[in-house]
C-alpha cells in the first residue's frame, strides 16, 4: 500500500505530464467565457485521472481486460475534461468518477490487483475531482439543481471516502505480500525455503547469540554494560537499547537491544535485538528465511506512553503522533516462542506466562 | 454555457477542507481498536482527531458562507500542519515520502493556504 508497483509508477509521469497540455486546452477554449474556477480545476483533474489511466495501459497489455477498462476509462475522462460547458456534463462526471471508484474497489477485492500509492493518490486525485464537480458555486449563472448538488456532494464524497479507505486498508491486511506478512512492517526479501547451510547457521547464530547474552538475565549486568529500558516498564515487556553498540554489525556479543518481560518478580530477559543504523539497510542474513530482518515502517508513534497504531492509506496518524519508520531489525528469543527463535514479536501469551510464573 | 459572478475560490477550499476533514476523522477511528487492546492513551488521541476532524469541517462550512473567522482558522490549521509535515520531512524519522503523503501532507495544507488567502474582502 505504501510501495509504488513497478507497473504503475510510469502513469505517474504521465499524469504529471498531462498538466500543460490540459493547462493549454483551457486557455484556448475559455477565450472571453466565466467559467468557475472549481470546474476549471475539475477539468484539470479529471485530464490528469485520465492520462494516469492511459499510462497504465503499455504495462496491462498482457491483462486485456484490465487494459480494455483503461483505455476507455482514460478516454472517458479526457472527453469529460474537455466537455465542461456541455448540459449534463456535472451528472457525467459524477457518474463516471463514482463508477471508476467503485470499479476499483471491485477490482482488489476480487483480487485482480494489489492497492499502492499511485493506485491510492489517484483516487484521492478523483474524490477531490468529484467534489469540485458537484459544489455549487456562487454567482452561477444557471443555478441547476443546487439542493441536489449539496445533498450529493454532503453524501457521495464522505461515503466513497470512507468506503475506498477501508476496502484498501481491509484488502492490505487481509492480504498482504511476501514481504508485509506482519501490519507495519516489511521483510527482508530472501529465498522461500530455508537450505541445510542456512539451518546451520540460523542455529550456530542463535547458540552464540543465546550464549552472549546469557549474563544479562540479570538486568543489573545488562544496566552496567549500557543498556537502558526505551520505553515505559508499565508495558508487558521493554527493549533495553546500547548506543554504544550501534555501529556493530550482527555481533552477538553487542546486540543493540535486549528485550525484557516486565513482569511483577522484576525484568526477564526474553532475547536479544540486532539493529542497523540506516532505513532499507537490512543486515547479513545467514540463515535465509529463517533470519529475515525486519523494518518497521509508517507506524504512528506517540509519545504519550509511547504507544503504536498504523498509518493510514490516506497517510494520517492520530493527533499527538507523527509516522515513523524504523532501520531494520532482527530479534533472537531465547525463552521458547511459538513464533519461532527470530520471529519479529514475541507471542504475548509466553510474556504473560513469564509475568505469572 | 457557465457563468460565474463572484468568486469560487471559497468553495474549492470547502472541497479541499472537507477531504482533509475526512483524513482526520479516518486517522482518529483507525485509533481505536488500538485503544481497545490496551493502548490506553490512543482512546484520547482518537478523540481529539475525531474532534479536529469536526473543527475542520465546520470551517469548511465557514468558509464556504465567507466568514472571516473562518478564514483565519483555516490558514491557521494549514500552517500549524505544513509546519509540522516539514519538520517530519526535514528531521530523519523515516516519515512517508510517498504521493499520498506529499498530497495530503503538503500539497493540500498549501492549496487551501492559497485559496482563502486572496479574497479577504470577500470574507465577513
Amino acid at each position: 500500500m505504501f510501495d509504488i508497483s513497478p507497473d504503475h509508477a510510469i502513469a505517474l509521469y504521465t499524469g504529471m505530464l498531462a498538466i500543460p497540455p490540459a493547462l493549454f486546452l483551457l486557455k484556448v477554449r475559455l477565450a472571453g467565457r466565466a467559467v468557475p474556477g472549481t470546474v476549471l480545476a475539475a477539468s484539470v483533474l479529471m485530464a490528469v485521472a485520465g492520462a494516469i489511466h492511459l499510462g497504465l495501459v503499455w504495462t496491462h497489455l498482457g491483462e486485456p481486460v484490465t487494459a480494455v477498462l483503461f483505455v476507455l476509462n482514460g478516454i472517458s475522462y479526457l472527453v469529460l475534461s474537455q466537455l465542461f460547458t456541455w448540459r449534463w456534463w456535472r451528472i457525467a462526471s459524477a457518474g463516471l468518477i463514482t463508477m471508476t471508484l467503485l470499479g476499483y474497489l471491485g477490482f482488489i477485492v476480487l483480487g485482480f490487483d494489489s492497492p499502492d500509492q499511485v493506485a491510492l493518490a489517484t483516487k484521492l486525485l478523483e474524490l477531490t475531482t468529484l467534489g469540485l464537480v458537484l459544489v455549487p458555486v456562487r454567482g452561477e449563472a444557471r443555478k441547476p439543481h443546487r439542493g441536489w448538488r449539496w445533498s450529493a456532494l454532503g453524501v457521495a464524497v464522505p461515503l466513497l471516502t470512507l468506503m475506498t479507505s477501508s476496502v484498501v486498508w481491509v484488502i492490505d491486511l487481509a492480504r498482504p505480500d511476501a514481504q508485509h506478512v506482519h501490519a507495519g512492517a516489511v521483510l527482508q526479501s530472501t529465498n522461500d525455503v530455508a537450505t541445510p547451510e542456512q539451518f546451520a547457521a540460523a542455529q550456530r547464530l542463535y547458540d552464540q547469540t543465546a550464549a552472549a547474552i546469557a549474563p544479562y538475565t540479570d538486568w543489573h549486568v545488562a544496566w552496567a554494560a549500557g543498556y537502558r529500558p526505551g520505553g515505559p516498564q508499565d508495558q508487558p515487556s521493554t527493549h533495553w537499547m546500547n548506543p554504544r553498540y550501534a555501529a556493530y554489525v550482527m555481533d552477538p556479543r553487542h546486540p543493540q537491544g535486549l528485550v525484557y518481560a516486565n513482569s511483577k518478580h522484576g525484568p526477564v530477559l526474553l532475547g536479544a535485538m540486532f539493529q542497523m543504523q540506516h532505513l532499507g539497510q537490512f543486515g547479513p542474513d545467514p540463515g535465509g528465511p529463517l533470519t529475515a530482518w525486519h523494518q518497521h515502517q509508517n507506524i504512528c508513534f506517540t509519545p504519550f506512553g509511547v504507544e503504536f497504531s498504523l498509518m493510514t492509506p490516506t497517510a494520517t496518524c492520530p493527533l499527538g503522533a507523527i509516522d515513523v519508520s524504523v532501520p531494520p531489525m532482527l530479534h533472537v528469543w531465547i525463552v521458547d516462542n511459538p513464533g519461532g527463535k527470530f520471529a519479529v514479536d514475541i507471542d504475548s501469551r509466553v510474556v504473560k506466562q513469564i509475568d505469572q510464573g | 454555457m457557465i457563468k460565474a459572478e463572484s468568486s469560487d475560490r471559497a468553495e474549492a477550499a470547502f472541497v479541499l477542507l472537507i477531504m482533509q476533514s475526512l483524513f482526520w476523522l479516518i486517522a482518529g477511528i483507525s485509533a481505536v481498536p488500538f485503544a481497545i487492546a490496551g493502548e490506553v492513551f490512543m482512546a484520547p488521541l482518537a478523540v481529539a482527531t475525531m474532534l479536529l476532524a469536526l473543527l475542520t469541517c465546520l470551517v469548511a462550512i465557514g468558509i464556504v458562507w465567507r466568514r472571516r473567522w473562518a478564514r483565519g482558522l483555516a490558514i491557521a490549521i494549514e500552517a500549524v500542519c505544513l509546519f509540522g509535515s516539514a519538520v517530519l520531512l526535514l528531521i530523519p524519522l523515516g516519515f512517508n515520502r510517498g504521493p499520498v503523503s506529499l498530497m495530503v501532507n503538503v500539497l493540500l495544507p498549501v492549496a487551501v493556504i492559497l485559496l482563502v488567502r486572496k479574497d479577504e474582502g470577500a470574507y465577513s
